[in-house]
């Protein structure tokens, strides 16, 4: 497995894809925050009146929009909970599985790998290790953006960032998982960029949740990989808040475990 | 790489078997290459060849039946270290230059020298082609890198299929002394080819599949034997035109091919034969000597069962 993973960071550090999901997400954050300071600072606000872009009453009734954020909710609303993390890390991940297929390069792989749970174990070390550099990367990237705005959002704990990070970070590589069971089943681009875009966004969970909860089992839904990135809490309070960590190994576990026995049926 | 234990076979298969979607691809394939051997595998397309090449590389799985590489069963580590595998086209990444491509491979081989990488593009010819990807390759350049994948590690099985499919008739001319080479070496080398020309020049040993199923397994001195240079005779009755040759010829072989034609093996000399003939009153219509290479053979025993 670790000469797999060798592998397969060679080719992760030479493709541009990784270097674009994380341009894309750091434009994010940039359009993101600065549309905050527009709406929250008097520099900003002066700004957007002079541009057109907002009038004084506009600006008068946003109100103090910033009341209460840290900079770990700003990473959150400006990457996480609305999907947009797990939409371009997910087409990424895609991306990165799909080629040894179109390319034919896993036959060159499986020859010499009998165990095919390597590849997928490998593959999700990959996910797991360019997931870790994307959050931390976005998370500094947030801290600069502040202190360059002018501290417009308060500054999380270290223990805090600690707790989030984690569990954001485990279930990005569960749902990591989950699209490299779809690229390994299905073998498909197009199935691969599907999961990432209806299933990183929530747009499968939104109406699910919605149809669970007419027979009122729509709180199940708190445990999807969608849900409980976007509803897990920022700092440790009760044990109860570790259920993040259980939802993320679970869901892991599964589809590594789906992806394992799927790619050991397959001829390739 | 070689291990001190040495099989007969370096690649054995019993009762193979691959099904799909109710339909066998392979039907009960008992292949044996021995070691050290030019094993050609021919057929036509869709005979199974691809298949069968996959089971043994353990690519694919069997539906029923066995692969043995060196008496050991496919699945074994050790041996599949010993195995260098191209089907089909070469996988690689199209981004990605040459010493790229087989530095990813030697990573997967959890090999650590780069002078094996150095090594294997130099065999292949493409120890020059810099920083240009791989897109950007001709489709021989391709086959090549693939080649140089499968000679990573120092194999002792190579399994090439369809190796010389875009080579340019230099390109085949050293790819195939590349394989007497590597057999010099004492690699056993299981190839595929539609070019049977090619193939007769190089193999030690063909296996003919038809429909799934192993026809025939014959060696090289055995094919030479059955595709020796005749002398073919068409005649107007036969049952007069064959005892006055074997009398007249009794050093010869003579068969009947069809009810106009005697083919005539072990003669030198065909004159003879027509006068004969012509002094016994048996009207010869052509005459001439004729030679069986390989595809001729092939595409005979392919049309023996339509």
């Amino acid at each position: 497995m670790f000469n797999l993973l060798r592998m397969d960071l060679y080719r992760m550090k030479r493709s541009k894809s990784v270097y674009v999901c994380l341009g894309i997400m750091l434009v994010m954050i940039v359009a993101t925050l600065g549309m905050l300071w527009l709406v929250d600072t008097p520099q900003g606000q002066k700004t957007a009146v002079q541009i057109g872009m907002f009038t004084a009453e506009d600006l008068a009734e946003a109100g103090d929009i910033m009341a209460g954020v840290d900079t770990l909710v700003m990473l959150r609303q400006t990457s996480l909970d609305g999907g947009m993390y797990n939409l371009v890390f997910g087409i990424w991940v895609m991306l990165f599985v799909c080629m040894d297929y179109q390319s034919g390069f896993i036959k060159n792989m499986l020859v010499v790998h009998q165990k095919r749970w390597n590849y997928v174990a490998s593959k999700i070390a990959t996910a797991g290790i360019v997931s870790f550099c994307y959050l931390a990367a976005q998370y500094i990237f947030v801290l600069l953006m502040n202190k360059l705005l002018g501290n417009m959002a308060s500054y999380s704990s270290l223990g805090d960032v600690l707790f989030y990070l984690t569990w954001a970070w485990l279930l990005t590589v569960a749902f990591a998982a989950l699209v490299i069971l779809v690229c390994v089943w299905t073998r498909s681009v197009a199935a691969g960029a599907l999961t990432a875009v209806l299933l990183g966004t929530g747009a499968v969970q939104g109406p699910l949740y919605a149809l669970l909860n007419m027979v009122h089992m729509g709180g199940w839904m708190k445990y999807t990989i969608y849900h409980t990135l976007d509803q897990g809490s920022n700092h440790y309070a009760v044990p109860t808040d570790l259920y993040v960590y259980v939802v993320g190994a679970g869901f892991l576990a599964l589809y590594m475990a789906v992806a394992g026995i799927v790619l050991k049926k397959q001829d390739i | 790489m070689s291990t001190g234990k040495k099989s007969a076979f370096a690649v054995e298969t019993r009762g193979l078997t691959k099904i799909y979607g109710g339909r066998a691809a392979v039907k009960d394939l008992n292949l044996r290459v021995g070691e050290g051997q030019i094993y050609g595998f021919i057929g036509r397309n869709g005979a199974g060849k691809s298949t069968t090449l996959k089971m043994i590389s353990g690519l694919a799985s069997p539906t029923q039946g066995e692969v043995s590489l060196f008496g050991k069963p496919v699945s074994d580590p050790v041996v599949r270290r010993r195995l260098g595998v191209l089907i089909e086209e070469a996988g690689l990444y199209p981004n990605m230059t040459a010493r790229q491509n087989v530095v990813m491979k030697a990573k997967c081989m959890g090999l650590a020298e780069e002078k094996s990488v150095d090594l294997v593009l130099e065999l292949a010819g493409l120890s020059n082609t810099g920083k240009k990807q791989v897109k950007h390759f001709s489709m021989g350049m391709k086959q090549r890198l693939g080649v140089a994948l499968a000679l990573l590690g120092n194999p002792d099985l190579l399994i090439l299929d369809e190796p010389i499919n875009g080579l340019d008739p230099e390109g085949i001319k050293e790819l195939r002394q590349l394989i007497l080479k590597l057999q010099e070496e004492g690699k056993t080398i299981l190839l595929s080819s539609h070019i049977l020309g090619e193939l007769s020049k190089i193999a030690t040993n063909y296996g003919i599949i038809k429909n799934g199923e192993l026809m025939e397994q014959i060696t090289r001195s055995e094919l030479e034997e059955k595709c020796q240079d005749y002398f073919q005779v068409e005649v107007a009755d036969v049952r007069r035109a064959l005892p006055v040759i074997q009398e007249t010829f009794p050093q010869v072989q003579a068969e009947v091919s069809d009810a106009r034609t005697i083919r005539i093996y072990g003669l030198s000399e065909g004159v003879e034969v027509n006068r004969k003939l012509a002094e016994n009153r048996v009207p010869v219509y052509a005459s001439g000597f004729h030679h069986i290479d390989l595809e001729e053979y092939f595409l005979e025993r392919m049309g023996e069962d339509v």
